[in-house]
């Protein structure tokens, strides 16, 4: 299946469409990626933007009923945000930011690894369920379904945001598998990361197909490398700014 | 001349939301919670499920403040667009977004959204901005609708209004145009544009 591209004309031409999100997944995630790298001023969907602000303050206020604010004020008292929740944001260009320092470190990401070869072993099922109903979509899901049913290494990663495997197939590179995957609104994608010494390293972004499954090729030498991570970003960035929802480790 | 007291009052509520000040959410379920109720029962129609959207939005609001962030948008937005994203999910069947915070900002561009749309909104008055949408050609609301209101992509729009897929792009981006310039006509501060590109900071390509 051929991946949707944008050019500066499609861009355009989506304008009030995108400003909206009424645009289906692929076209958002082709719109973002012509965005980050193009040099145009695109000045229609920059004046467009932020239209919904006056979509939504046109409608007639309704008054909730009067226990609502009490519910919520209850509800707040009874869950109090974590540690974490409260803390101050995380700067966008700081790739050592204190969660991700929290999240990736060794202490954390050893364990990953030791869970990632039990249970490559463990879940051949889904190794043949992915030749089954997915062998068509290109070399690297046959790659990894074959390294996962074989038993041959492979990187679990995982998380609130879904499941997959990284593997590294020699003659084909490495790619990225990952299946039920949480939907996404258009506005956001999911960011794929290598993290070494150095920090982390951006590999690539993917949204989810119609059926969870995305395939990210990862055209890195994993080498000197001990965490792949997933964030959801807004879009391709350099610097991951949020926590990972998926983690785990590169090797043993 | 754009009125700075709002954004000031909800820059400061923004940080005392941050310092984990329960007043405060008070503060801003007073300011707009009947809002964000309009916003709900106009896309599930349903009273009593709106107000758990609602109630559901805030505390994720509480919970997720971190992910605000004022130089992208007004607190009122970001809010607003928690609840209409809830909402939609809930119309549509879809899994909530698995990180409330993350998944439910606002902003196709790093560089946010045009400030000058939320200076409208905050300016004007609700019936203001109704007369304004409700001064758009029928086909061009309802596109509008179909998308805000109901989570519709232009594709999706086409098939329910019997039109081809260019016609329903053309009458959303048409529709936001001329709101654009309808308001841009009166208010001091111009929807302008800003000629340089629209590339993300700190890319590495």
């Amino acid at each position: 299946m051929t991946r949707l591209r944008f050019e500066c004309r499609d861009v355009d031409e989506l304008a009030g469409a995108l400003a909206l999100g009424a645009v289906d997944a692929d076209e958002a995630r082709a719109a973002r990626e012509h965005l980050e790298t193009c040099r145009q001023p695109h000045a229609e969907l920059r004046s467009l933007l932020g239209a919904d602000a006056v979509v939504a303050a046109g409608l007639e206020p309704i008054e909730p009923s009067a226990a609502l604010r009490d519910r919520l004020m209850r509800s707040v008292e009874a869950a109090p945000r974590s540690a974490a929740a409260a803390a101050e944001p995380v700067p966008a260009t700081d790739p050592r930011a204190r969660g991700w320092l929290d999240w990736l470190s060794p202490q954390v990401a050893r364990p990953l690894a030791l869970a990632a070869v039990a249970a490559v072993i463990a879940v051949g099922a889904w190794g043949v369920m992915l030749s089954g109903q997915l062998a068509d979509r290109d070399r690297a899901l046959r790659d990894v379904a074959a390294a996962i049913s074989g038993g041959q290494a492979a990187f679990r990663v995982e998380g609130g945001g879904g499941r997959g495997y990284v593997v590294d197939t020699p003659g084909s590179g490495a790619s990225f598998v990952v299946a039920d995957l949480g939907s996404l609104p258009a506005n956001r994608l999911y960011e794929l990361w290598l993290i070494g010494p150095d920090g982390p390293v951006d590999v690539g972004t993917f949204r989810p197909g119609a059926d969870a499954v995305a395939v990210v090729p990862v055209d890195r030498d994993l080498s000197g490398f001990t965490t792949f991570a997933v964030t959801v970003e807004s879009q391709r960035v350099s610097a991951p700014t949020s926590k990972p929802v998926m983690a785990g480790a590169v090797g043993t | 001349m754009m009125d700075s007291a709002q954004p000031l009052d909800d820059r400061l509520l923004a940080e005392r939301l941050r310092s984990g000040d329960r007043e405060a959410l008070g503060l801003l379920y007073d300011r707009y919670a009947s809002v964000a109720m309009a916003v709900a029962v106009r896309v599930v129609a349903d009273r009593q499920l709106a107000e758990d959207l609602v109630h559901d939005a805030y505390v994720a609001a509480w919970q997720k403040i971190d992910r605000f962030d004022p130089s992208r948008g007004s607190l009122r937005s970001w809010l607003l667009t928690i609840v209409r994203n809830r909402a939609i999910d809930r119309l549509r069947g879809t899994r909530p977004s698995m990180e409330v915070g993350e998944a439910d900002e606002q902003s196709l561009l790093r560089t946010g959204p045009n400030p000058t749309w939320e200076a409208a909104a905050a300016r004007r008055s609700a019936v203001e901005l109704r007369q304004a949408l409700e001064s758009l050609p029928d086909e061009q609301r309802q596109a509008v609708e179909l998308a805000y209101f109901g989570g519709r992509t232009y594709r999706e729009i086409a098939q329910l209004t019997g039109v081809p897929q260019g016609t329903a792009n053309g009458r959303l981006r048409l529709a936001l145009a001329k709101l654009r310039d309808s308001l841009s006509m009166t208010d001091a501060a111009p929807l302008s544009v800003q000629a340089e590109p629209i590339r993300a900071e700190g890319m590495n390509q």
